[in-house]
């Protein structure tokens, strides 16, 4: 690897905000493949999730690195044109009814874009219609119900319980995510796997898409 | 029982943990929103807009469990109205410290939800925060908190306040001054019931953690943690300019009249702290830009011997070491997601150390399951005194299981015992 590649990678994951988009704005302009650019993005967010699992990473540390991550996708963007980016898979997030929080669910879509996922982002407070109506649309592979409050536990299982009323429980797997879930609510909601923390969600995420 | 001989065997059993010596079990210090009304019949609104509802709710449920201590807290944070008023108007902080529902309509405050308002009739009230001050800012705020506050802060937190000086903002003020005296009202009425049927409260004060004002009120989480890695000096100088605020807040609300001590029974003074950024700073951010300053305010509370009652919200594992740097005996620590046996491992009995049952086991758990985490919790943790906060942060939750509540009951009366 080049030593701008590596020196990019680093200064993402040393969280250096101007020196990053300085190097993106650079590479760009020198006409490099913004593919290659893309490739040192997921490299550099795979490593910070490593951190962030060995806790050497905290919260405020994937806040700031999901908004270096936006801007560069800003720099980024116009320089693919007409090239599409090929999608790993469709996913589905969106905090459920009754809860309004979304800094847990805005790290995750940030790191799932990254990770190069196409993202179906339905907002905050949406009722199980609109996961349902999502999951018909846009054929997701996996369903990532957020929530922060305790009480989105309820919401998540009777979100569950409609997909499934719905029909669609065996298209889709189904994580939910936030800071009160764990064992004993994923087993109560029906879903098939839960985090506490974004980079495990990722992780989870991608396992249940299949493309770990 | 009788209630009077109730109510002393509690307050013992409280005293004696906070005093630091082991009583003859574990008590249960019970926060409740929505489960009250959930228990009696009601929606969440019914409980969280008319008082009268929420009494009788608070007051079935107490009947029916066996706590040591309840606390019914209907309201959202609203530390920023304290701190507004500090100055010019510091007997209002009680009734004015936590934003109701009631005073919403008539402040039009942009920070939370309600049940019944903007949210569905059983949903939990939500705070969602904001930024109000502007990154540019920082300066303005510093040089002078208080006029900040007042004058630029307050016509946007609340947007019934908008205008100063208008018929909207006067008739505004002067409906929330009559909200916060019906609440104040409405409160004492509750605390007074609750003692009639043998629940203790103790005398609250209010502070907070100096960086969490900014955090929670002035800049947004997100907005918080950005500065901190694009302006930390800035952050450091309005930290600096709210720690004396918080001292002070600490001060004047715990000063309580000799007679009321003397009502309720005891000398002991709570000071209340509910920590929120804690779980997302790194431990750098936390030694340099948190615990500073909520130290200061923590050993100046302790001083005016206040015992700071400290809600550690989320994971505090990486920060536990610190707490060794305040006298001993001195907190008490609510664990939230951090393993109480970690904090016995890390810091011992140095801090007064409460936790619970997670609100996902009350709500899909059995009574079994309950039972057996309570066991395992007890078993290990309880030497030395130990206090039961059941649900954790938000306290219990709306869509606990009362069978569920009612075996964390039992086990503590099985498993708590010295």
């Amino acid at each position: 690897m080049t030593d701008v590649r590596e020196d990019f990678i680093n200064a993402l994951v040393d969280l250096d905000e101007t020196k990053c988009i300085d190097l993106a704005k650079q590479r760009v302009e020198a006409g490099e493949d913004p593919f290659t650019i893309l490739e040192d993005l997921r490299e550099a967010t795979d490593r910070i999730g490593n951190m962030f699992e060995e806790g050497r990473f905290f919260v405020s540390d994937l806040m700031m690195a999901g908004e270096i991550l936006k801007q560069i996708m800003v720099v980024l963007k116009p320089a693919f044109g007409d090239r599409k980016i090929e999608s790993k898979g469709t996913i589905v997030i969106g905090t459920v009814e009754g809860d309004v929080h979304d800094i847990g669910k805005n790290i995750v879509t940030a790191l799932l874009e990254a990770e190069g996922f196409t993202v179906v982002d339905l907002g905050v407070d949406q009722p199980p219609e609109a996961f349902i109506n999502a999951i018909r649309e846009n054929k997701p592979l996996v369903v990532s119900l957020s929530g922060l409050l305790t009480e989105a536990i309820d919401s998540m299982k009777k979100t569950v319980d409609a997909i499934k009323a719905a029909g669609l429980r065996d298209n889709v797997k189904i994580i939910v995510g936030g800071g009160r879930t764990d064992e004993e609510a994923k087993e109560y909601i029906g879903a098939d796997d839960w985090s506490d923390d974004a980079t495990s969600g990722v992780r989870k995420i991608k396992k249940l898409a299949g493309v770990a | 029982m009788e209630p009077a001989e109730l109510y002393r065997q509690r307050l013992d059993r409280l005293e004696a943990v906070i005093k630091g010596k082991e009583p003859d079990r574990v008590p249960i210090t019970a926060m409740v929103t929505i489960f009250q009304g959930h228990y009696a019949g009601y929606k969440a609104k019914d409980v969280i807009l008319d008082a009268a509802k929420n009494k009788d709710a608070t007051l079935k449920m107490a009947a029916d469990f066996d706590f040591d201590s309840i606390t019914a807290l209907t309201g959202l944070e609203g530390t920023i109205m304290s701190m507004t008023f500090l100055k010019s108007a510091p007997e209002l902080i009680p009734a004015a410290r936590f934003l109701q529902a009631q005073y919403h309509p008539i402040l039009k405050d942009v920070y939370t939800k309600w049940p019944g308002i903007e949210l569905e009739d059983d949903a939990h009230p939500q705070f969602i925060g904001k930024e109000i001050m502007k990154v540019e800012e920082y300066d303005q705020f510093i040089e002078n908190p208080t006029e900040y506050l007042n004058r630029v802060a307050l016509p946007r937190i609340c947007t019934g306040l908008a205008e100063p000086g208008s018929p909207e903002s006067n008739a505004a003020f002067s409906k929330y001054g009559a909200q916060l005296a019906a609440f104040g009202a409405s409160q004492g009425d509750l605390i007074g019931s609750l003692a009639a049927m043998g629940y203790p409260t103790f005398p609250t004060a209010w502070s907070y953690s100096p960086l969490d004002v900014l955090g929670d009120f002035l800049r947004d989480i997100k907005n918080i943690v950005i500065d901190l890695f694009r302006y930390p000096d800035k952050v450091k100088q309005a930290v600096e300019a709210l720690t004396p605020m918080l001292i002070e807040s600490a001060r004047i609300t715990g000063t309580v009249p000799p007679e009321m001590k003397k009502a309720l029974g005891t000398d002991i003074v709570e000071c209340f702290f509910p920590l929120h950024l804690n779980e997302y700073l790194n431990p750098k951010q936390y030694d340099e830009f948190y615990w500073p300053a909520l130290k200061k305010v923590l050993e100046e509370t302790i001083a005016m011997r206040q015992t700071p009652y400290i809600l550690f919200e989320g994971r505090h594992d990486a920060h536990l070491e610190t707490l060794l740097e305040l006298p001993k005996g001195k907190v008490i620590a609510v664990f939230d997601k951090t393993d109480p046996r970690k904090v016995r491992d890390v810091v011992g009995d140095h801090v007064i150390l409460s936790s619970g049952p997670p609100n996902s086991l009350l709500i899909g758990g059995t009574p079994q399951k309950v039972d057996d985490y309570m066991k395992s919790m007890l078993t290990d943790c309880k030497e030395g005194g130990m206090m039961i906060y059941p649900g954790v942060d938000g306290g219990i939750s709306g869509d606990a299981r009362p069978e569920n509540v009612q075996a964390m009951i039992k086990a503590v009366k099985k498993y708590g015992t010295y």
